[in-house]
């Protein structure tokens, strides 16, 4: 119980301390978002094409995409270094280290939430029709948010062992991008398509997708998120539960 | 039967030296493991109880944090059990876990939350927290404006706050105005007396004598000595002392030997009393011959400050020694330092005309007790009168045990 409320108020302190000394303070939280996307659409639909001839909005499919990316890439590089950077805290009280890595998942929820707010609004503007299928966002978000939060628990564990990680992150950042379905549809890839299921994102950003029109992702994509998550989560837990007591030898 | 507060039962952490940690060396591993352990406390056994005060003294990697770390939970011992009862408050250092962008008001409620309390309980000891800390005109202030004391004063309140069964202290009362400092050593009073135990980890010796009545002494990773302060802070300055004899001053035209602190009847002194005159003896080894060497003792506080210099008239010659004499020092000399502390005794030997030094010896390192009220490195031993009464400072401050008992008498 205080554990929640000990996240709860970690993570409104990181999201409240991140706009704090900036003039246009929160407002940037959306700003950016948008930027992102619109530079996305823009580039991405006069160099690669991907647009023509699909049978869905192409604008509306890469603003879907960029919605989880935004908030996993926010949310992964800071949970990696969560622990360590808490260490004038952490070799002092003991409390769960786990819940540092969960604050930066937490606190971009808002984020998340103005981001799907945004892609509403939208959706009209760049001429996509909105109906009950933009539900398919909550299930979306739900695994997202829970692929994400593993991955930050696992990381984060691991980045005290071994600071290489940081770097990794990184890299794998800069590709992952690109390995996923965002700015393109699966289609586009014609015979390599199926390798993109392996990646445990896309059957997360299909869905975002799917909820502005865009083709239900595989089956085998969205069973590779969930097993994904679910043995991350697994593994995660059981690192934190022996190592809580440990991470601070190496501090 | 109370259970006790807090159980060291065979206690041992190991730490791993690890030359390289990077992904890289632990995938491929070349050859065996370049690591080697460092048992940072070994088969420690400790039994505190619910409402004790008790000091631990040691010298830098004794292994005194690590000890700390493992009573505060946020490390797990690798070998044996560490049981506490109740609530532990960390008091380590200043201003712990303080987040520079957010308010006092922020870092209160963030803190508190650290230590296990929930919002509620925060919002009704909130204004006790802020008046004990005097920042009530700062608390919406970023803590990054903070002065260094209001920093270390906003830490300590909440950390006093929280009710805690067990209240682990590290040199935090060594900083703070004085105003600050009574009142948390009146605050501390008032939780020993409510039962919370107290473990309290200082250099700084005379708040250790001044608070603990029992207290253990740490040596290499291991409890040496746990019992009365008084046996504990010998046995610290024994260690401190042993350990300087090193083969440092060995070599060169003199040495310095056979160091002793006596008293002026010639037998040993354990801790030295303020009112009692002493004898440092050591001997000089002339290796080579020496036409009237002069000689310096100086003595320095713990901090390295020069406290006191005595000297022999430099440039008069006197008589020469020749090489394999052996000849007696003998300063006698009375430890009036109103604060009491650690000090050491420095013998300098140098040529005739102090151009040349033969040695300059490091000696030996002693605690003197503080007279109650006094601080200082002097003694002037003032007397403190309003309109003809004397108002010196004349109760001891420790809490319970031995004074206590002494005063009841």
């Amino acid at each position: 119980m205080n554990n929640r409320s000990l996240l709860i108020s970690l993570a409104q302190k990181e999201f409240r301390v991140r706009y704090k000394r900036a003039w246009l303070g929160v407002i940037w939280s959306i700003a950016l978002p948008i930027f992102q996307s619109a530079v996305m659409v823009f580039i991405f639909s006069r160099v690669g094409r991907f647009g023509s001839g699909s049978s869905f909005n192409y604008a509306a499919f890469v603003l879907a995409g960029m919605v989880p990316w935004l908030y996993l890439s926010a949310s992964v590089a800071s949970s990696t270094t969560s622990i360590v950077d808490a260490s004038d805290i952490t070799v002092k009280i003991a409390f769960p280290r786990a819940i540092l890595p969960l604050v930066s998942p937490v606190a971009n929820l808002f984020t998340l939430a103005i981001s799907v707010l945004i892609l509403f609004i939208a959706l009209p503007i760049v001429g996509a029709s909105v109906g009950p299928r933009f539900l398919f966002v909550l299930p979306a978000a739900v695994l997202l948010c829970a692929f994400t939060a593993t991955l930050g628990l696992a990381l984060g564990a691991l980045y005290v062992y071994f600071r290489d990680v940081k770097f990794m992150v990184q890299a794998v950042l800069l590709v992952w991008i690109y390995i996923t379905p965002i700015v393109y549809p699966p289609s586009a890839l014609k015979g390599a398509a199926p390798w993109l299921d392996f990646n445990p994102l896309t059957g997360i950003v299909g869905l975002f997708q799917r909820a502005v029109g865009a083709p239900v992702p595989s089956v085998r994509a969205l069973l590779v998120s969930v097993a994904t998550t679910l043995v991350l989560g697994v593994v995660a837990i059981r690192a934190h539960h022996r190592h809580d007591r440990l991470f601070v030898d190496l501090l | 039967m109370t259970q006790p507060a807090i159980e060291l039962d065979g206690v041992g952490k190991r730490y791993w030296k690890i030359q390289e940690r990077s992904l890289l060396r632990s995938l491929v591993r070349f050859g065996p493991p370049n690591k080697t352990e460092l048992w940072a406390l070994r088969d420690a056994n400790l039994l505190v109880e619910p409402g004790e005060t008790i000091g631990i003294v040691g010298r830098n990697g004794a292994g005194k944090s690590t000890l700390l770390r493992l009573l505060a939970g946020v490390s797990r011992p690798t070998t044996g059990t560490v049981t506490t009862r109740g609530r532990i408050a960390p008091l380590l250092s200043v201003g712990v876990g303080f987040h520079q962008e957010m308010t006092g008001r922020e870092n209160i409620y963030v803190n508190g939350m650290l230590l296990g309390f929930g919002k509620s309980r925060i919002d009704t000891l909130f204004d006790e927290i802020v008046e004990f800390a005097d920042l009530a005109d700062f608390i919406d202030t970023p803590v990054k404006f903070y002065s260094s004391g209001m920093y270390m004063r906003l830490g300590f309140s909440v950390a006093m706050h929280v009710e805690p069964d067990v209240l682990l202290v590290d040199e935090v009362l060594a900083v703070g105005d004085i105003g600050f400092r009574i009142r948390s050593l009146d605050r501390m009073r008032e939780m020993h007396r409510s039962g919370t135990a107290v473990v309290f980890v200082s250099h700084w010796l005379q708040a250790v004598q001044l608070l603990c009545p029992r207290a253990v002494c740490m040596h290499r990773g291991q409890i040496v000595f746990d019992g009365p302060t008084e046996g504990a802070l010998a046995r610290h300055h024994e260690l401190l002392t042993s350990d300087a004899d090193s083969a440092e001053y060995a070599r060169g035209t003199v040495r310095v030997e056979n160091r002793q602190l006596l008293k002026l009847d010639g037998s040993p002194a354990g801790t030295v009393q303020q009112d009692s005159a002493m004898i440092y003896r050591v001997e000089l080894h002339f290796d080579e011959s020496v036409e009237s060497p002069q000689v310096l003792f100086q003595v320095y506080a713990e901090d390295g400050t020069f406290v006191y210099q005595m000297q022999t008239p430099l440039g008069e010659s006197w008589r020469t020694l020749s090489a394999g004499a052996i000849a007696t020092l003998d300063v006698t000399f009375l430890p009036r330092f109103g604060g009491g502390g650690t000090f050491r005794n420095v013998v300098v030997v140098t040529s005739i005309d102090t151009s040349v030094t033969y040695v300059r010896d490091d000696g030996l390192a002693y605690f003197v007790e503080p007279r109650i009220g006094a601080a200082g490195l002097s003694d002037l031993e003032a007397k403190i009168a309003i309109d003809g009464v004397d108002r010196t400072e004349s109760r001891p401050m420790r809490f319970g045990g031995t004074w206590a008992a002494v005063e009841g008498a």
